[in-house]
């Protein structure tokens, strides 16, 4: 089998975070009881007419500026006409000619390469109604039907699963810092689909096929190496790639064909006439750029000079939800090397147990500033704040009250301390030897017994510079 | 005195004096309703609920509350104007059941304004026609000749006012619905500038060239209406921030040093000679008057009829899109899936014209025809436009007669789809430039059907298209 | 510009409408004679025409985004052929079309 390319390209819906829809006041929410969000406008009563949500227009242009795209002052609304029962008005508004965002793109890196992936476009639209399946048929809610959505079109430059993922990561993560989503795989507010050929080295792009379905990074990645061997089966076995669109079934771990581009769509694109095309000024660009919140390299830098390592920089900054819990307990607490230290070390080890691809620090950055305050003063020690730190990852309790009633506060008593280890010393002559004679090792042991001795609130290092004075 | 007989601003006055309450007037027309159901003028009508509110309004009027300039006015909406708890039926068996849930803005405004709304209109199916023939509800008639169409698609809207059964009407016109009928029953009726009106809660055929206007007996009750449904609309997004002025404030000021524009392109042989006729000496009193008649050219009007066809149709094709029976209306009882519902609940709650307009409608926007018939007759649209502004910058209204000939025969064109879209050929040009335009009797031919003037006006300025109508009926009170 | 029986089967199929075979045969003629009526705007020069339409300011003239009262489901749902707790009721719909 000679070498094959594969070469990806991905269409991401991101649902905006706005208060109400893109074309109507209903209130844009994940979760409430059928239909209880919807007004004539998302129900397509006969008469309703839509009318543009600003904030919807100012997140997309938002998320365009944090991806380097070029915003178009001219832009329109079409009308992508089909039915289906999860969309009310049989058409869904989009953009298609005159997008609001073009251009742009992201870096992602792979095994330690850097690669930029360019953007075709970000447009703006509606989300469908929501289909719900039950013994007596297909319940149809349109709560989400209206709620703003961008979709954001890559140019087909990756080359492999990891390379897709990544650039999903770096999306979503992007999405986020903007803040303009919430990008919930779980409830929907960020899907994929993903357009895939494989040609031979040197040879024409392949026939692509497009992939739906795909709910997590972990679908995106299996569903692509799966088809693009398919793909390569297929062509080996001299058979052509038919372009068309694939459903990845995430049980079987197998895509299957859902229609040909025979029996496609005729969309009849046309600009909504109920919306006016739409200007957008470069006075206003101005504006909305300067709304932009400080991105991921922006903040890399500036903890570069807090004195961050570079390591600790990237690792903190790759979510934004890390980066401003880490902000957030500076803030009560400014001891940016230990604070970050325990977020890389103790926060991240309970993030990575948690399956969900998508993970949320639940401590409390003004629980964790308190104890770590405590922690770093040798009022707890080690021990102690871990102990702490698992109580108040699962809920929240004023640290301070915990130390109390679980009698952490550290012994920092030297004549209490001094008391305890001279029994100690003249207990175990053994190790009193071995540690004369320079066996530094044996000092763990001393503090261990201590700590016994004190239900583990010795001051580990009083313990071992009061040993060092008894034993001389 | 016969009440009935009065226009609305008579009406008005009576009903400020206490000559006569709000109950009274309610009363008598639905005893009108009652004496000319032969008409069809009507889809619903709503006696409990009118009757309430005149009873609210006659004790609100009596307690010295301040009212609003229509209360207690009996009024008639088109049956594509969504009023809460009214049918909206778009004279269609798809929405033969269907009750509004919410209230169109010009119906909110009128009842804000204390208007009765008593009953809906009849009219073409989904405002598609010319005749008022295409109702599933069974054809209008003419008041002065049940024999004829009251024209479309507000036939329902033009007849109510011309049989008396209210005081004015509200009505809708993507290409000459609201002043072909108004010319065909003989009362006047005005197309407002695109924009000037709120489309929210009307049911659209065309978006881009669909607008509400009043139906009335008399200019001045023209005026007065469309004083209360004018303006911006934040639930309309093509409504215009143009300020609204008072359309009666000009109505006195006669047509001394008024330019009027004549373009010949208006006068063409499809004109009858009695339409002709009737027009030239309309255009003789004017001059006779001191206004100045104004040669202007407008060379690319006979292809307005075709981008209204391509256009209006691409539209409709989408805004009836949503009649799908899953929301509401029609849904066919034998269906094997989502799919067979959508093509029997469709195919059996459309006409055949709806059906017809849908077809071509997605002819024109169907890939590898889109450029040639949709983006192209939008490009025509910006000709014309440009045309209609070039000859308004030389006068201040041009005058043309609403339709070639008077009311026709139903039945004559019902089959000849063809022959009914040039019905409109005078009044489509208006919607595709987008300026107002009001339709007046002018005259009438040797068989006493009226025959109706279309004085056309620029963008936003319905003012002066009142005031050069209103010298006119002043003069000729006596009938024309 | 004429049109085929296989035109108006296809258009049928995007319109969601049903014809029989002389209703078809029959929107074959009409729909050319109309297409031959709205051939009428070839006749006008649009070489000159400027395609933008005219615009809405994004920044003063857009919905700010306040939430406003919704209706109730019941009033959602109050036309619908068949419902279900206040959502509409279809038959099974699964993959999408």
């Amino acid at each position: 089998m000679s070498a094959y390319n594969t070469v990806i390209g991905l269409e991401v819906h991101s649902e905006l975070n706005t208060k109400t829809k893109c074309f109507c006041a209903c209130k844009n929410e994940f979760g409430d009881k059928p239909n209880t969000n919807c007004c004539p406008v998302c129900t397509a009563m006969p008469g309703a007419l839509p009318v543009l949500n600003r904030d919807a227009v100012e997140r997309a242009i938002l998320m365009g500026l944090a991806v380097g795209c070029k915003i178009n002052n001219y832009s329109v609304f079409e009308r992508k006409n089909y039915f289906y029962p999860d969309l009310s008005k049989a058409y869904q508004i989009s953009q298609l000619e005159y997008p609001l965002c073009v251009g742009g793109g992201l870096e992602i890196e792979v095994d330690g390469k850097k690669k930029f992936i360019r953007l075709d476009r970000i447009h703006l639209e509606e989300d469908a109604g929501k289909l719900i399946h039950d013994n007596a048929g297909t319940l149809v809610d349109y709560n989400r039907g209206g709620v703003p959505l961008i979709e954001i079109v890559s140019k087909p430059d990756m080359n492999s699963a990891e390379e897709a993922v990544a650039y999903l990561q770096k999306l979503r993560s992007t999405l986020l810092y903007v803040g303009v989503s919430d990008c919930k795989m779980q409830e929907g507010s960020i899907r994929f689909d993903v357009n895939i050929s494989v040609n031979k080295e040197g040879e024409p792009l392949g026939t692509r096929t497009e992939l739906k379905n795909l709910n997590s990074f972990k679908a995106v990645l299996r569903a692509i190496k799966y088809e693009s061997n398919r793909q390569i089966e297929e062509l080996e076995a001299g058979r052509p790639i038919i372009q068309e669109t694939r459903r990845w079934d995430d049980e079987k771990g197998k895509t299957y064909s859902m229609r040909s581009k025979e029996d496609s769509q005729d969309y009849r694109y046309f600009p909504d006439p109920d919306l006016i095309p739409l200007e957008v000024s470069e006075e206003y660009i101005e504006r909305i750029r300067a709304k932009l919140p400080k991105l991921s390299h922006q903040r890399v830098q500036e903890y570069l000079s807090m004195g961050l390592s570079e390591q600790d920089a990237t690792l903190i900054t790759q979510e934004r939800s890390y980066a401003d819990f880490f902000e957030a307990v500076l803030k009560l607490f400014n001891e940016p090397k230990f604070v970050c230290n325990w977020i890389t070390a103790e926060v991240f080890k309970k993030l990575n147990a948690i399956e969900d691809e998508e993970r949320t620090i639940s401590v409390k950055p003004e629980n964790l500033a308190v104890m770590l305050k405590m922690y770093k003063q040798g009022e707890i020690n080690q021990a102690g704040a871990r102990k702490i730190f698992d109580i108040i990852w699962e809920k929240d309790v004023d640290p301070v009250k915990l130390v109390d009633e679980l009698g952490l506060k550290q012994m920092n008593d030297a004549g209490a301390l001094k008391e305890v280890l001279v029994k100690i010393v003249n207990d175990n002559p053994k190790a009193v030897k071995e540690l004369k004679d320079g066996n530094e090792k044996t000092m763990a042991f001393f503090v261990g017994q201590a700590m016994r001795a004190t239900q583990g609130k010795a001051n580990p290092k009083m313990v071992a510079d009061i040993v060092k004075e008894l034993i001389k | 005195m016969n009440y009935l007989d009065c226009s609305m601003t008579e009406v008005v006055e009576l009903l400020n004096s206490g000559k006569v309450t709000s109950q009274e007037l309610v009363k008598l027309c639905f005893e009108r309703i009652a004496e000319t159901t032969d008409l069809n003028a009507l889809n619903s009508t709503y006696f409990d609920m009118a009757m309430e509110r005149a009873k609210q309004i006659d004790m609100a009027r009596k307690n010295g509350e301040k009212l609003g300039c229509l209360a207690g006015v009996p009024i008639v909406i088109k049956d594509n104007i969504n009023f809460l708890g009214t049918k909206t039926t778009c004279a269609s068996k798809f929405l033969e059941n269907f009750v509004s849930p919410y209230n169109a803005t010009v119906a909110q405004k009128l009842f804000d304004e204390g208007a009765i709304i008593i009953a809906k209109a009849n009219m073409d199916e989904f405002a598609m026609g010319s005749s008022s023939e295409n109702s599933a509800f069974g054809p209008v008639k003419n008041p002065i000749d049940t024999y004829r169409v009251p024209g479309g698609s507000s036939g329902g809207s033009a007849a109510t006012v011309k049989a008396k059964q209210c005081f004015a009407s509200l009505g809708t016109d993507t290409g000459g619905s609201i002043r072909e009928p108004s010319s065909f029953c003989g009362v006047v009726g005005i197309k407002p500038t695109y924009g000037r009106v709120s489309r929210y809660g009307v049911v659209a055929f065309a978006s881009s060239l669909d607008q509400v206007g009043p139906l009335t007996r008399t200019v001045r009750d023209n005026a007065v209406l469309l004083n209360v449904i004018s303006g911006r609309d934040e639930m309309d997004m093509t409504s215009s921030t143009t300020p609204v002025p008072d359309f009666t404030a000009k109505l006195e000021q006669g047509v001394k040093g008024i330019k009027i524009g004549v373009a010949k392109q208006f006068y063409t042989d499809k004109l009858s000679a009695e339409v002709r006729e009737s027009l030239e000496k309309a255009l003789a009193w004017y001059k006779s008057q001191g206004a100045e008649l104004v040669e202007v050219d407008l060379p690319s009007l006979d292809t307005a009829l075709a981008v209204y066809y391509i256009i209006s149709s691409a539209e409709a094709a989408s805004n009836l899109a949503r009649f799908d029976g899953v929301k509401y209306g029609t849904r066919a009882n034998n269906y094997q899936d989502i799919v067979d519902l959508y093509f029997k609940s469709r195919t059996q709650g459309f006409g055949k014209e709806v059906k017809r307009r849908i077809m071509l409608g997605n002819y024109v926007l169907s890939s590898g025809y889109y450029d040639a018939f949709y983006r192209k007759a939008k490009r025509v649209q910006k000709v014309i436009r440009k045309e209609f502004e070039d000859a308004l910058s030389k006068c201040d209204v041009l005058i043309s007669p609403t339709t070639a000939t008077p009311a026709f025969k139903l039945g004559e064109k019902s089959n000849d789809h063809v022959a009914m879209y040039l019905t409109d050929i005078f009044t489509v040009p208006i919607n595709i430039a987008g300026v107002p335009a009001l339709s007046m009797p002018c005259g009438k031919n040797a068989e006493g059907l009226p025959i109706g003037m279309q004085i056309i006006g620029k963008h936003f300025d319905e003012q002066t298209i009142y005031q050069v109508a209103n010298a006119f009926e002043q003069a000729h009170k006596e009938g024309v | 510009m004429s049109i085929t029986i296989e035109d108006v089967k296809k258009l049928a199929k995007l319109s969601r409408l049903e014809f029989n075979e002389e209703e078809t045969k029959q929107f074959v003629q009409e729909l050319s004679a109309t297409l031959e009526q709205v051939e009428a705007i070839n006749k006008v020069d649009v070489s000159k025409v400027d395609l933008l339409e005219k615009t809405v300011n994004a920044d003063t003239e857009l919905r700010a985004d306040a939430i406003k009262q919704s209706l109730t489901a019941e009033q959602i749902v109050a036309n619908a052929p068949e419902s279900q707790d206040g959502a509409f009721l279809v038959p099974i719909t699964v993959v999408e079309d």
